[in-house]
C-alpha cells in the first residue's frame, strides 16, 4: 500500500506514534474514498524533516532534566533547543503532506533529513558553549559543534571533545546534561538507521533495496513482520530491550548506574562515544571489558537474525553466513593481532597483548570505536602498535559490521560478494569459456546484484582515495588522514597518529579537514548512494525550472 | 594400465609439457644478459675482477646450453590461456634464476637471499635493492641490474601485444589492441612485435643520446638509458638522479619516463601522423590528465619542490619507475598521497609500466559514472563505449575481479611485510612500491629504494613484484596448475599396486 510505504519511511525519524496515528488516518481515507483537497505544500523532504526533529524533542528535553539535576548550567539552552526542535519540526510536518514517493524522493529525503537534524544537534552545543576555548573563533566553535553533533547521530565516535571528565579527576567542565544529549544522538542514530536498513528498504520494494546496496540474499532483507508498522514496533522493543540489558551488564560488571546507562546508550548503536577521556580504558576493568565486546558485536550483527533467534529460530546464528564470517573476520583479526603483538613484544606479555587486540578488533571491527587504553602509550592505545597490526584495523575498519545492523563500513557481505567476484575471475581466466555463477553460503547472487555490490565498493573506494587527498591538502598528516577518512567514511571512531583512541581529532585535524570528514561520516551512514540522490532531486528541479527550447 | 580418459590439451597435462621451451626462452635470454655484462665487465673492470668476469661469462654460456638442451624436450600441443600464462611466468623464473645465481657468484652481494632479491626486483622492473651505495658494485653487475629489466620489459610488451593476442583467442593482458573504434592498431603479430622491438629501441637510443647531451658518462647514460626506457628505476647511485644536480639529466629522464610509461602502439600511430584518433584514446587522454594533475598538485600542493622536481616525480611515480631526484617524501603529506596514487593507477596499458594500468582505471571509472547514472534515472538503458567501441559485461567483471585482486595483493603485502621498523605510512608506500612495482618507498620521512628487512619480509616482497609484474592471473593459474600435477602425480603413485597388475 503506498501510503503505508511512505509512511514507514519515516522510519529513520523513530517517531511511531506519529506513524501510527498517519497509518490509521490514511487507511480510514483511503477505506471511506476520500480524497479531500489540502491546502498543504508538498515536499517529502519537508515532512520526513520535520518528522525527524520531532523525534529528537524529547531527548533534548530530558537532557536538560539531566542537566538540571546536575547542577549544570546548560539547562536552559538544552530546553530552549528541545522547544525549538518541536516548533520547527511540527511546524514542517503539520504545514506539508507527503510528495512524491519514488525510492529516489524517499532516500534523498532521509538523507536531507538526517543532514538537518546532524546540523541543527549542534545547536545545544553552541548555546552551552561546550566547545569554547581561549583562543579558539567562534567559528571555529561552530565547526567543533556540527562535527561533534554529526558524528554522534552518524554513530561514528569521532570527537573534538577535549574537556571529558577523568574518574581520578571528577571536576568535568561539561554537564551532566549535554554529556547525557551526546550519548543520546548515537542513540538515536543507530535507531533510525536500523529502522532505515531494516523497516523502509523492503517496505519501498527491490528498487530500493537496489539504492541503499544491501541486495545480497540472506536475512538482511528480510522484512520482520509484514507490514511496517509492526517491524518498526518489533525493531523498538529489540533496541530498547539490548540497549536495557546492555546498562544492566554493565552494572553488574562494576560500572555505576549513571555511566552504565550513558555507555549503553552507545554500545547498542555501535557509536562508541564514552563520557571519559579513556573511554572504557578508565575502568580498567577486565569485566567491563569482555562485556563491552560482547555487546559491540550484539550491535554490530544484523537485528534481524537476533529478533529470529528471539521468537523462532536458536540455531540463527549458526546458519547465517554473514554472521559466521563476521565472526570469523574478528576472530582472525584478534588471533593475528595478538600474535604481531606478543611477537613484536610492544605491549608486553601474551595477556597484555591478547587483552588490547581482541578488544580493539570487536570495538573497531564492529565500528564501534571505544577504546581500552589507560593512558597515551599503554598497551590498548593502538598509536603505538607497529604497521602490520595497524593495517589490520584498518581493513576492519574498511570492512566494517553486518548489514542490517548500526555498524558501518561497507559491510561484511559485499566483501564477501568481492572475495566470489574475484574467485571467479580466476576461475574464468583459467576456462574462458565457463559461465561460473556467484555464489553466498550456497546461494547463486544475481548478477545485477553482483554488479551493484562491485560499482558500490568501487564508489566507496574512490570517495576514500578523493577524501584523503581533499583532507591531506587541507593539512591532515597522511597516518592520521588515511585512517580518518576511512574511519569517518566507515562510521567507526578514532583514527591513527594524533587523531589515536586517547586524543581526539581537533589536535590533528583543521577545521576545514573536520568538515570534510563529518561528510564523509554522513555519506558512510546514508550508503553513499542516498547522499548522490540528495543532491540530484535540486539538480531536476533547477533543470525543470530552465526554460525549454522549442522545437518547430 | 588403463588410464582415465582425458580431453586433449587439457590444462594441467599440457601446462607441464609446454614448459620447457619457455624456460629455455628465459635462461637464453637471463644467459645473454649475463654474458654480455661479463665481456663488457672485463674491458671495464680491470683485472682485479676477472675472475668473477669469467665465473659470470661460463654461467651465461652454461644457461644458454641448458636451455638449447631444453628446448628440445618440448611438446607441441594446443595453447589454452592457462598454459600461455603459465609459459610466461615460466621464462619470467628462467631468467631471474640466472640473474640470481650470476649476483651470488660474483661475490658483491651478501647472500643468496639478496642475490634473489636483486635479480626478481631487476626482472620485475622494480628497482629496490639490497645494495646501500651501487657504485661499489661492479661494472658488470651494475649494467647487469638494468639489463635484465630492460629484457624483460620488451619481453612483456611483446608477449602480452604480440604473441598472446595472436595465439589465443580473446586473450586479455593487455587489453589494447585497438584504438578508436575498430581500427587496429598493427595487422599482424610479427608486424607488432616487430613494431614494438623497434619503438623500444629507438625510445632507449633516444633516452642514452640524452643523457648523453646533458652531460652523463657513456656508462651512466647507457645504464640510466636502460632503467629509464624500461621503467625498472635501478640506479647506479645511492641518490639516484639526484646524484647529478642537473636540470637537463632531469629533463631527458622525465621526458623518457613519460615516454615510457605511455603506450608504444599509441607512440607508433603519432608517428605516423594519426594524431585525431591518438588523441580520441581515452587512456591517454587520462594519462595526460593526470600527468597535468599530478604536477599541479605537487608543484602548488605545498611541497616546496622546484617544478622540474614535480614533474620528475610525477612522470617517476606514474610510470612506475622509481627514479628519484628530490626528496618528495618530506614536502608534505599532500604531495606524498598523491604520489603514492598515482604508482597505484599505474601506467598505460601497452607499456613497460606496472600498476593497475589506465586502462582499467578508465574502464571502472566509465562503469561507475554509468552505473549511477542509471541510478538517478532507472529508465536509462545505457551501454559503456570506450574509444568508440561496445564494452563486453564478460570483459567489465574481468576488469572489476582483476582490481579486487589487486587491492587483496596490496592489502596482504602490507600486512605480511610485518615489520617493526617502519610505520603506517611507510608500510602502505612499501606494499605500492612492491605489487606496483614503483620501485621506491617512504622510509621514517625519506625516500628510498633500499631495503633493510629481515628475510621473511624480503620474500614477501619478492612474492608481491612477481605478482605485480605478472599480473596476478598468470602466477595463480601456474601455481594452481603446477599444484595440481604434482597432486596427481602423487595419488597415482599411491594408486597404482606393487605388482602393476590394474585393470
Amino acid at each position: 500500500m503506498a501510503v503505508e510505504t511512505s509512511f514507514s519511511s519515516v522510519g529513520d525519524s523513530a517517531f511511531r506514534a506519529g506513524q501510527l496515528m498517519l497509518e490509521r488516518r490514511a487507511s480510514r481515507r483511503q477505506a471511506d474514498g476520500f480524497h479531500a483537497p489540502s491546502r498543504r505544500v508538498r515536499s517529502t523532504v519537508a515532512h520526513i524533516s520535520g518528522l525527524a526533529l520531532l523525534a529528537v524533542a524529547p531527548g533534548l528535553a530530558v537532557s536538560s532534566i539531566v542537566e538540571l539535576v546536575g547542577g549544570g548550567d546548560a539547562a536552559w539552552s538544552l530546553l530552549l533547543c528541545a522547544g525549538l526542535f518541536a516548533g520547527l519540526g511540527l511546524s514542517m510536518w503539520s504545514g506539508t503532506r507527503l510528495g512524491d514517493l519514488a525510492p529516489r524522493t524517499v532516500f534523498a529525503s532521509v538523507a536531507w533529513s538526517w543532514l538537518l537534524v546532524s546540523v541543527l544537534g549542534a545547536l545545544p552545543y553552541v548555546l552551552g558553549r561546550t566547545f569554547a576555548q581561549p583562543g579558539i573563533s567562534r567559528w571555529v566553535e561552530l565547526a567543533d559543534a556540527v562535527f561533534e553533533s554529526v558524528s554522534g547521530y552518524t554513530c561514528t565516535g569521532s570527537t573534538v571533545l577535549t574537556t571529558l571528565p577523568d574518574l581520578d579527576d571528577p571536576a568535568p567542565t561539561v554537564g551532566d546534561g549535554v554529556l547525557f544529549y551526546r550519548q543520546l544522538t548515537q542513540w538515536y542514530g543507530g535507531m533510525g538507521f536500523v529502522q532505515l536498513v531494516i523497516t523502509v528498504l523492503p517496505a519501498l520494494g527491490t528498487q530500493a533495496m537496489g539504492f541503499i546496496g544491501a541486495e545480497a540474499p540472506g536475512p538482511s532483507t528480510d522484512r520482520l513482520a509484514p507490514r511496517a508498522a509492526e517491524s518498526a514496533r518489533i525493531l523498538w522493543k529489540l533496541y530498547i530491550g539490548a540497549t536495557a540489558v546492555i546498562a544492566i551488564g554493565y552494572v553488574v560488571a562494576g560500572m555505576a548506574l549513571w555511566d552504565a546507562v550513558n555507555h549503553s546508550l552507545t554500545t547498542a548503536p555501535t557509536g562508541g562515544f564514552s563520557t571519559y577521556n579513556d573511554s572504557l580504558g578508565e575502568f580498567d576493568s577486565l569485566p567491563i571489558e569482555i562485556w563491552a565486546m560482547i555487546a559491540m558485536t550484539f550491535g554490530g550483527a544484523n537485528y534481524a537474525l537476533h529478533w529470529s533467534f528471539l521468537t523462532r529460530d536458536r540455531r540463527v546464528y549458526q546458519r547465517d553466513h554473514e554472521f559466521r564470517s563476521y565472526v570469523a573476520m574478528l576472530a582472525v583479526a584478534a588471533i593475528a593481532i595478538t600474535a604481531m603483538l606478543w611477537a613484536g613484544g610492544e605491549v608486553g606479555g601474551l595477556p597484555a597483548s591478547l587483552r588490547a587486540a581482541t578488544f580493539n578488533v570487536v570495538s573497531l571491527g564492529s565500528s564501534t570505536g571505544f577504546g581500552n587504553a589507560q593512558g597515551a602509550g599503554t598497551p590498548g592505545d593502538i598509536v603505538v602498535w607497529s604497521a602490520s597490526p595497524l593495517v589490520i584495523v584498518l581493513l576492519l575498519m574498511f570492512v566494517g559490521g553486518m548489514s542490517g545492523s548500526t555498524a558501518g563500513g561497507s559491510k561484511v557481505i559485499r566483501s564477501r560478494i568481492l572475495v566470489a567476484i574475484s574467485h571467479r575471475t580466476v576461475a574464468v581466466a583459467r576456462q574462458p569459456r565457463a559461465v561460473v555463477p556467484v555464489k553466498l553460503g550456497g546461494d547463486v547472487v544475481r548478477e545485477t546484484v553482483v554488479g551493484r555490490v562491485a560499482v558500490f565498493m568501487m564508489a566507496y573506494l574512490a570517495l576514500i582515495v578523493g577524501g584523503l587527498l581533499v583532507v591531506t591538502a587541507l593539512g591532515g598528516d597522511l597516518d592520521a588522514s588515511l585512517a580518518g577518512v576511512v574511519g569517518s567514511l566507515g562510521n567507526m571512531g578514532p583514527a591513527f597518529g594524533e587523531a589515536g583512541p586517547t586524543s581526539t581529532f581537533q589536535t590533528a585535524f583543521p577545521t576545514p579537514a573536520r568538515l570534510v570528514l563529518a561528510f564523509l561520516m554522513i555519506a558512510g551512514r546514508l550508503e553513499l548512494f542516498a547522499v548522490l540522490l540528495m543532491f540530484a532531486a535540486p539538480r531536476r528541479a533547477i533543470r525543470r525550472l530552465k526554460p525549454h527550447r522549442h522545437t518547430f | 594400465m588403463a588410464r582415465n580418459p582425458r580431453p586433449p590439451g587439457s590444462a594441467s597435462k599440457g601446462t607441464i609439457r609446454v614448459l620447457p621451451l619457455p624456460l629455455a626462452i628465459g635462461l637464453a635470454a637471463g644467459g645473454a644478459a649475463v654474458l654480455i655484462c661479463a665481456f663488457v665487465g672485463l674491458f671495464l673492470d680491470g683485472p682485479e675482477f676477472g675472475q668473477e668476469r669469467r665465473v659470470e661469462a661460463m654461467l651465461g654460456i652454461g644457461a644458454v646450453l641448458v636451455a638449447a638442451l631444453i628446448s628440445r624436450t618440448q611438446h607441441r600441443c594446443t595453447i589454452t590461456r592457462p598454459m600461455a600464462m603459465s609459459m610466461f611466468v615460466t621464462a619470467w623464473v628462467g631468467s631471474t634464476v640466472v640473474a640470481m645465481l650470476a649476483f651470488w657468484l660474483s661475490g658483491e652481494l651478501a647472500t643468496l637471499s639478496d642475490g634473489l632479491f636483486e635479480a626478481v626486483s631487476a626482472s620485475s622492473t622494480t628497482g629496490l635493492t639490497t645494495v646501500s651505495d651501487p657504485q661499489e658494485l661492479s661494472h658488470a653487475l651494475r649494467l647487469l641490474r638494468v639489463l635484465l629489466p630492460w629484457c624483460t620489459g620488451i619481453g612483456v610488451l611483446i608477449v602480452s601485444m604480440g604473441v598472446l593476442p595472436a595465439a589465443i583467442a580473446g586473450v586479455e593482458l593487455t587489453p589494447i589492441m585497438r584504438l578508436h573504434g575498430t581500427r587496429k592498431l598493427v595487422r599482424t603479430p610479427r608486424q607488432a612485435v616487430l613494431t614494438i622491438s623497434g619503438l623500444y629501441i629507438v625510445l632507449t637510443v633516444a633516452v642514452v643520446v640524452g643523457f648523453l647531451l646533458a652531460g652523463m658518462g657513456p656508462f651512466d647514460a647507457v645504464t640510466y638509458g636502460l632503467s629509464v626506457s624500461s621503467t625498472s628505476g635501478m640506479s647506479n647511485h645511492a641518490d639516484s638522479l639526484g646524484h647529478f644536480d642537473s636540470v637537463w639529466v632531469d629533463a631527458v629522464a622525465t621526458g623518457g619516463m613519460i615516454a615510457a610509461g605511455g603506450n608504444l602502439l599509441v607512440v607508433w600511430w603519432a608517428l605516423r601522423g594519426a594524431w585525431g584518433s591518438v588523441w580520441r584514446s581515452t587512456e591517454l587522454r587520462l594519462y595526460a590528465g593526470l600527468l597535468c594533475a599530478g604536477f599541479i598538485s605537487v608543484y602548488l600542493g605545498g611541497s616546496g619542490l622546484s617544478a622540474e622536481s614535480s614533474a620528475f616525480s610525477v612522470a617517476s611515480m606514474m610510470s612506475t619507475t622509481g627514479l628519484r631526484s628530490g626528496d618528495w617524501a618530506s614536502a608534505g603529506a599532500f604531495p606524498q598521497t598523491v604520489l603514492l596514487i598515482l604508482a597505484g593507477l599505474g601506467a598505460m596499458a601497452g607499456s613497460a609500466g606496472s600498476g593497475f594500468r589506465l586502462a582499467r582505471v578508465a574502464r571502472v571509472a566509465l562503469e561507475v559514472r554509468r552505473r549511477l547514472q542509471e541510478l538517478l534515472n532507472p529508465a536509462r538503458i545505457s551501454i559503456l563505449r570506450m574509444d568508440g567501441v561496445a564494452v563486453d559485461e564478460a570483459s567489465l567483471q574481468r576488469t572489476f575481479g582483476y582490481l579486487w585482486m589487486h587491492a587483496f595483493t596490496l592489502a596482504s603485502v602490507a600486512v605480511l611485510v610485518n615489520t617493526t621498523e617502519l610505520d603506517i605510512v611507510g608500510t602502505a608506500s612499501f606494499a605500492v612500491a612492491i605489487v606496483s612495482n614503483a620501485g621506491v618507498y617512504v622510509d621514517n620521512g625519506t625516500i628510498t629504494s633500499t631495503v633493510h628487512l629481515s628475510s621473511w619480509s624480503e620474500t614477501i616482497g619478492m612474492l608481491g613484484m612477481l605478482f605485480g609484474r605478472l599480473s596476478i592471473y598468470p602466477v595463480l593459474l601456474t601455481a594452481a596448475g603446477v599444484g595440481r600435477w604434482l597432486s596427481r602425480r602423487r595419488f597415482r603413485r599411491s594408486a597404482i599396486p606393487r605388482s602393476g597388475l590394474v585393470s
